[in-house]
């Protein structure tokens, strides 16, 4: 009896049938929770760089160039995690189940959002905010408005002048 | 909840034992709450403090960190871990090295498994290990000489000139093609000396795809990015070690995980080690010629791939770890899913096992060939279910709980006879009992958050944690720093258990060992390659294991 048991492998076969897909020609088998590349709405980004600062493979950067700071993604990096899908503060990158990323042109693999720095509203400056982190920050908490549009420089000295005109007590100036 | 405790009654007992038998080398012995009990011992008197803890005490080692301290204490230092399963507690004994010359007496002649630790120690730190024979281990030939990676002082991200001074010079055009050639699969090879059929000896030659990810994690990554980093380390159980870091971290800042993300991860990890085993099952069905068996195992392992998908997002490497608790959650509608496949798979394994278990070449072959004898696991601490099947009743689920583990019952199962089929039944059992683990996490399955609130981890906390993956134990040991880890030392279950091939190996037939060298479960591609020597003409051949598992008389090889 046991000589035969080996041959039971043959109903075991023959029930289970045939179990691969004939992928690309059938669709694939993606459950709906898969994770592949990610899409970053352009139109909601704010150039925060939280997803810069969580993505593990460095898949996501920010590149700056004077006025303008470039959010870029490159899908030979990434790893689809999706960590920057959880940080993102506005909600602008969604993770897609697309996965047939293969290409013979390394600029498909790129896709970048470009933001515009806004300008110190005392001395014209760049500052290292892009102006829709500042809007969007305004937009959270109204009462900062007046420093908001300044950069971090304009913004130490208008608050040591501030001390200086009396409020509170000056103990002297050095001399220069 | 934090992670598993001891026993406060265990813990006075052992820590009475060690303040006895160690009192007069020990400065101090203390409990650190995540990590186990820390025995600080003066260098010189290493030895005596591992002879007594291994032989008398019967701790087995389960890994040593080096830790390059100089920063924060001027000092090199070495974390001894040794593992007490009767008293489910850790006993850590470290030892500070001067910062100019660290050396420390070897203790390989007590606990072998410390071979390799030590090596990694010189090698990567550059601490003198007295009193045994050191030379170049992992660091590749033409790494140059006195640059210690893991030392504090050397960038993470330095790409030193290749030194060619070890080099012997060869004349002419040369093609390297062998076991490093970069298409080749996880370089990883053994060199079988052979007298006729008979292995005589076995040397093994790894580490050439080092990858210098402790070095990375201490330097590079964020206490939130290393997860995805740990993930990589393995290809198959890569959530072992992302849930052994995390773990490590959150014992050593003490924080609190939701018990939901606890079960999750139990449930996870259950996954992982169902494909894990039903993949290897395959592959050694494979390496026995019965390619039918192989086909089908993967049939059902398919199955668990998809379920894993369902639950994480992802085939593999699911990424959803993180320090203090998980990020996908589950609903009753995957609940349902993953029963009904459990209940599949159960059905259609038993259906195979019956078939495998049957088949004449099969268990002739893995029967007796292989042998591990129980004296020869204990000294060279052995884990998981290479350790099962030679009678050490080893499982770090039951001994050292971790994640939801100590809320569920399940069987350990063990193996006296050390042989290549006690090792495939161990596995098959193993499949079985997760199966119950996961229906038993599932009825259990706690509602609330699944990620802890406050993550706050302070500098200089040291953290221990072990997960059994499908291979062994997996241990990870880190001391916090800012911002990342200060030191994140990993120890995967294959690098306890390859060492322990060279006394499986010896003395048997060439044609058992693709199978023997299988039954280890190494992550199996690491593995693809042999070179046959043979002792009495010196002659070389390299073939793979595929060609080797085909072949069954030497002649047609030499």
């Amino acid at each position: 009896m046991s000589l035969l048991k080996p041959f039971k492998l043959i109903g075991i076969a023959h029930r289970s049938g045939v179990v691969t897909v004939r992928y690309p020609f059938q669709p694939p088998l993606v459950t709906p929770e898969f994770r592949g590349r990610i899409r970053i709405d352009a139109s909601k980004c704010i150039g925060c760089g939280a997803c810069v600062n969580a993505c593990p493979s460095n898949a996501l950067t920010l590149v700056d160039d004077g006025e303008r700071r470039a959010l870029n993604y490159f899908i030979g990096r990434c790893i689809y995690c999706g960590r920057c899908a959880d940080v993102c503060p506005v909600g602008a990158i969604t993770i897609s189940r697309e996965f047939e990323l293969a290409t013979d042109n390394i600029g498909d693999l790129n896709s970048r959002v470009i933001h515009y720095k806004a300008t110190c509203s005392c001395c014209g400056e760049e500052t290292t905010a892009t102006e829709r982190m500042i809007s969007y920050v305004v937009s959270r908490v109204p009462v900062t408005e007046t420093y908001v549009h300044m950069g971090s420089r304009c913004r130490k000295r208008r608050f040591i002048e501030g001390l200086m005109m009396g409020r509170g007590m000056i103990y002297g100036e050095s001399e220069r | 909840m934090v992670d598993f405790e001891p026993s406060k009654q265990d813990l006075e007992e052992v820590r009475a034992q060690l303040t006895e038998k160690l009192g007069h080398i020990a400065r101090s012995v203390e409990y650190v709450p995540g990590a186990g009990i820390l025995v600080e011992v003066p260098v010189k008197r290493i030895r005596e403090a591992v002879k007594i803890i291994h032989n008398d005490l019967d701790a087995y080692l389960r890994t040593v960190a080096g830790v390059d301290e100089r920063p924060v204490k001027g000092v090199f230092s070495a974390y001894y871990v040794f593992g007490l399963d009767s008293k489910h507690v850790n006993i850590i004994v470290v030892a500070y090295m001067d910062s100019d010359k660290p050396s420390i007496p070897s203790v390989v002649d007590i606990a072998p498994s410390a071979d390799w630790y030590e090596l990694e120690m010189y090698d990567l730190l550059g601490i003198r290990v007295e009193g045994r024979r050191l030379y170049r281990f992992i660091l590749p030939e033409d790494w140059p000489e006195g640059l210690y990676p893991l030392r504090k002082d050397v960038a993470y991200n330095i790409r030193p000139e290749p030194s060619l001074r070890s080099r012997e010079a060869i004349s002419g055009p040369r093609i390297p093609v062998g076991p490093y050639h970069p298409a080749l699969h996880e370089p990883e090879y053994f060199e079988l000396y052979v007298e006729g059929e008979r292995v005589v000896d076995v040397r093994y030659n790894g580490f050439h795809v080092h990858r210098g990810i402790e070095k990375l994690g201490e330097s590079r990554f964020t206490y939130q990015q290393v997860p995805f980093l740990a993930e990589r380390i393995c290809g198959i159980c890569g959530f072992v070690h992302s849930v052994c870091y995390t773990q490590a971290v959150e014992n050593a800042a003490r924080i609190d995980v939701p018990e939901r993300a606890l079960y999750i991860r139990s449930l996870v990890l259950e996954v992982e080690r169902l494909h894990s085993h039903l993949l290897w099952i395959g592959v050694a069905c494979h390496l026995l010629g019965y390619d039918a068996g192989f086909m089908h195992a993967w049939r059902i392992r398919e199955k668990t791939m998809v379920l894993a998908e369902l639950l994480t997002g992802s085939r593999k490497t699911y990424g959803i770890n993180l320090v203090g608790g998980v990020r996908k959650d589950i609903n009753r509608d995957k609940i349902g899913k993953v029963l009904d496949t459990v209940k599949w798979v159960e059905d259609e394994f038993k259906k195979l096992v019956e078939v495998i278990t049957s088949v004449p070449q099969v268990v002739k072959r893995a029967t007796g060939t292989g042998i591990l004898p129980k004296h020869d696991a204990r000294a060279y601490s052995v884990v998981g279910p290479v350790a099962r099947a030679s009678g050490l009743n080893r499982d770090v689920r039951r001994d050292y709980p971790y994640a939801a583990y100590k809320e569920v019952s399940f069987k350990v199962p063990v193996y006296s006879e050390g042989d290549n089929l006690a090792r495939l039944l161990v596995r098959v059992d193993e499949v079985l009992e997760s199966i119950e683990i996961i229906r038993q996490l599932l009825d259990q399955l706690p509602q609330g958050p699944i990620m802890a609130e406050e993550l706050e981890i302070p500098e200089g906390r040291i953290g221990v944690s072990s997960v059994e993956a499908p291979r062994g134990e997996d241990i990870h040991f880190i001391i916090t720093g800012k911002g990342r880890p200060y030191r994140w030392r990993v120890r995967a279950p294959t690098y306890q258990n390859i060492p322990a091939l060279k006394v499986m190996l010896k003395d048997a037939p060439l044609a058992d060992a693709p199978l023997t060298i299988a039954s280890i479960d190494p992550c199996f591609s690491c593995t693809d390659r042999v070179v046959v020597v043979d002792a009495r003409t010196r002659k070389r051949r390299i073939i793979s294991l595929r060609k080797l598992s085909k072949i069954n008389c030497i002649g047609c090889l030499i």
